[in-house]
């Protein structure tokens, strides 16, 4: 008895599964939007309990610096890019929520024209696919809520 | 072979296991010391959720270890006095009321987590202690307990106000570090991280916070790669968190910073906690949390063990 005890004590321990070494394969963005070759970085990110949702606001650098400095006016050359995904549970944490189905991509980008008046272009990308939204009946009121955004404190 | 060489092979033979039988004879006066210190700040909970804990983690985690007959055998004794030491260090329900409240409630979700994925209790433990084993029936009833902790609800004015003071210092003050504040393991709090990319996000319900997981150019390029497991040495992770923001529509932003912690890969440098360096630094004063505190490189590994199979590394990587 006391042989096989010890037999059974020095077993290795080891733990679940948990889908060891996997990417989270649903949230990922696809290829072809390049989406780290732009190098843009954190500006906040939010979630919304009631859809289940959960976003990240990403700006490069003047958009960042312009929206931290509180600047009211926007200025050329400002790009913004507010990714949002479905929420799933964490299989590896109970109590953590994490990005599921990639739901879409909006992005916004500043110019000048000629006459140095700032035009803001948005395109709406939605789905896995992230096919193209042209339905433009909301874009001023998503315009609006990207740049209200404060950005997250990042000391 | 003759029958001639046949007896003192079995002489031999018959000394051997006479020796290894006084061997073990004498061994079993080698008693470790398993004390059992008064129970003052014991674990408190309904009685079905006392009863799954006490039946599960009291052995190795409480004051109140119950041996079997065959656990004080030795040498099997060496290694129960050994598992009761280090369970009791990392975590002892007869001191349970001894911790703050918030540190409770992130210590018991922190158990069921554990449970959950498999990590405890031990399986050579329960293969002995089969009565120890937490059925997928317990284990709902584990988190049922926990889900009625969960607060969800607007946020209050002295949250916001923690915000508010912490944004305008933050506004100003770009430079604000000088000299970097250093853990005792030698790590230093790291800057640049706010520039690095995303790994992923993450709601952490159980205590009401929201991250951002970056990782250095090593992380990403292992990402888009495909190696994660094991990461490559070099790999450097920084998790951010903030409190949540929730207002009455149920829009979460981020409230103040909390902390910055990071997770740097060297398997030799950093062998003895699993081939991660781990930091954590507190407030945007950025404490490292590990000064006074000389059991973080354990509490570190210990909750990560459920991640033994993983690389000690919760985070599901998304590809962006």
């Amino acid at each position: 008895m006391a042989g096989m005890v010890a037999i059974l004590y020095a077993c290795g321990d080891s733990a679940n599964n948990n889908n060891a070494g996997t990417i989270n394969a649903r949230a990922s963005l696809p290829d072809s939007l390049k989406f780290t070759a732009l190098g843009y970085k954190v500006v906040t990110l939010s979630i919304n309990k009631k859809l289940g949702t959960m976003s990240t606001l990403y700006g490069n650098k003047q958009a960042l610096d312009n929206a931290i400095a509180g600047a009211d006016d926007v200025k050329a050359g400002e790009a913004f890019a507010l990714i949002t995904w479905k929420q799933q549970d964490d299989d590896r944490w109970f109590g953590a929520k994490i990005p599921g189905n990639l739901q879409s991509v909006e992005m916004i980008k500043t110019a000048a024209d000629a006459s140095g008046k700032v035009a803001i272009a948005y395109t709406h990308l939605e789905g896995k696919n992230l096919s193209p939204i042209a339905d433009t009946l909301h874009n001023a009121e998503r315009i609006k809520y990207i740049f209200d955004q404060k950005p997250s404190v990042m000391p | 072979m003759s029958t001639k060489n046949k007896r003192p092979l079995k002489t031999k033979l018959l000394f051997i296991v006479a020796l290894l039988g006084v061997c073990f004879i004498l061994i079993q006066f080698a008693r470790p010391q398993i004390d059992s210190p008064p129970v003052k700040a014991d674990f408190e909970a309904p009685a079905e959720v006392k009863n799954i804990i006490t039946r599960a983690c009291y052995d190795c985690h409480s004051n109140q270890t119950n041996l079997r007959w065959y656990d004080k055998v030795q040498p099997i004794y060496w290694q129960v006095a050994e598992h009761v030491k280090d369970g009791r260090k990392g975590l002892n329900f007869s001191n349970w009321k001894n911790m703050a409240p918030a540190d409770q409630k992130a210590k018991l979700w922190e158990a069921v987590n554990q449970i959950a994925e498999g990590a405890m209790p031990i399986k050579s433990y329960t293969m002995v202690h089969t009565e120890a084993k937490v059925p997928a029936s317990d284990l709902a009833i584990l988190k049922a307990y926990l889900a009625v902790m969960v607060h969800s609800k607007p946020a209050d004015t002295s949250k916001t106000n923690a915000l508010d003071k912490q944004y305008q210092k933050w506004q100003k003050a770009k430079t604000a570090h000088t000299k970097l504040p250093v853990e005792p393991n030698g790590i230093a709090y790291i800057p640049d991280y706010k520039n690095w990319q995303v790994i992923s996000t993450t709601e952490r319900f159980d205590n009401g916070t929201m991250r951002v997981i970056f990782g250095n150019d090593i992380a990403i390029k292992a990402v888009k790669e495909h190696h994660i497991n094991p990461w490559p040495n070099g790999t450097i992770f920084a998790k951010v968190a903030w409190d949540q923001l929730q207002d009455t529509a149920g829009n979460v932003k981020t409230g103040a910073f909390k902390q910055v912690e990071y997770m740097i890969k060297d398997d030799h440098k950093y062998a003895s906690t699993k081939g991660w360096g781990f930091a954590r630094f507190k407030t945007p004063k950025m404490v490292p949390y590990a000064a006074g505190n000389a059991l973080f490189a354990n509490e570190c590994v210990n909750c990560h063990r459920p991640m033994s199979n993983n690389d000690f590394v919760f985070t599901m990587p998304v590809k962006h």
